[in-house]
């Protein structure tokens, strides 16, 4: 596995119940092998987490009405025959604004 | 619009594209809108993205402008805007894409490891699915005893999503529409239908569906009847 400074990792927060949606420019010859991962385990496609290739050829993550337990690291691990890689950014879910009657 | 503002500036290019630079270039626009034209704006944006920044703080005056601060890898489109002391032109067209990345690493062939780039997040706001409108020019296409065949075009205002199509039958002379492909929708905009009774006249529509739900019906076709004829209608124009 590739050395990750998770310290360094950019940070980005979304409003609970909206959609995060990660993009990742990936190179590689052969094409590499992505893989999603959320503190380190990988990320199964569902029907919260969606796993696709957009059409501009990013890699994209795509999480659906967000919850607070979405908040954690993210990676995008690339792999071909000739190396593996990754980039990693901090999600945090913060509470939808609290509305007074 | 500014009353007296330039035109757009014309044909923008980009060359000699680099890892940390590239040129851009654009011919000045056809009109100057009468007074001279003081300088150019040159803005780029990350291919992917909406987000259009300025690349210069003072209007450059040459027709030619490197860009710099680009991230490897990435890549861009340029646009630029003319400015005269009455004020700013519309953007130029947008220029072609160009990656920023060294003309070698362009044209290797070889194998490469993997490069990731920065994982950018957006936020966006969960919409509520829209639900399709009416297919549009349903017709029998072919009608034997054995099947009759319906084909229509999807509705103009088709969602983001797939849109999928229930087929409904209903026997001439009676209002009781029963719909056809009862489990599965279809995805294409063609159906045949078997098991229909011989001799008995049918008219048929059909509703669009996505995940937000099934839609108005089509326009029914005009009744059509199970025979041994071939009860195919005639071409248009004849």
């Amino acid at each position: 596995e590739p050395h990750l400074n998770v310290s360094k990792a950019k940070k980005f927060t979304v409003t609970e119940g909206k959609h995060a949606k990660f993009r990742c420019y990936v190179t590689g010859k052969p094409k590499p092998e992505i893989v999603w991962k959320k503190d380190g385990e990988n990320i199964v496609p569902g029907r919260r987490f969606l796993i696709f290739e957009d059409r501009e050829g990013y890699y994209t993550l795509k999480v659906m009405y967000c919850k607070q337990q979405d908040t954690g690291l993210y990676i995008c691990a690339a792999s071909n025959a000739l190396g593996n890689t990754l980039s990693a950014v901090q999600l945090s879910v913060k509470g939808p604004p609290v509305r007074f009657k | 619009e500014v009353a007296g503002a330039p035109g757009a500036p014309l044909d923008v290019q980009s060359l000699d594209a680099n890892k940390d630079y590239v040129i851009v270039t654009w011919k000045q626009p056809a009109v100057d809108g009468g007074s001279p034209i003081l300088g150019y704006f040159v803005d780029r944006c990350e291919v992917g993205t909406t987000h259009w920044s300025q690349c210069n703080d003072t209007p450059v005056k040459f027709a030619r402008f490197p860009v710099t601060g680009l991230v490897e890898g990435r890549s861009y489109v340029f646009r630029v805007r003319a400015v005269n002391k009455a004020g700013m032109s519309h953007p130029s067209r947008v220029s072609e894409p160009v990656a920023a990345m060294d003309p070698a690493d362009r044209t290797r062939k070889g194998p490469s490891a993997p490069w990731t780039g920065q994982i950018i997040v957006t936020e966006e706001e969960p919409v509520e699915g829209v639900v399709p409108g009416r297919p549009r020019d349903l017709s029998v296409i072919e009608a034997t005893k054995n099947y009759v065949v319906l084909s229509w075009k999807p509705p103009g205002d088709k969602g983001h999503e797939g849109v999928m199509y229930y087929v409904e039958k209903c026997v001439s002379g009676t209002d009781s529409w029963q719909r056809v492909n009862t489990e599965i929708p279809v995805k294409s905009p063609r159906f045949a239908l078997f098991d229909l009774a011989e001799g008995k006249s049918y008219r048929f529509r059909v509703r669009c569906c996505n995940s937000a739900g099934v839609g108005e019906p089509s326009e029914p076709t005009e009744a059509t009847t199970v025979g041994d004829k071939l009860d195919i209608p005639s071409a248009p124009g004849r």
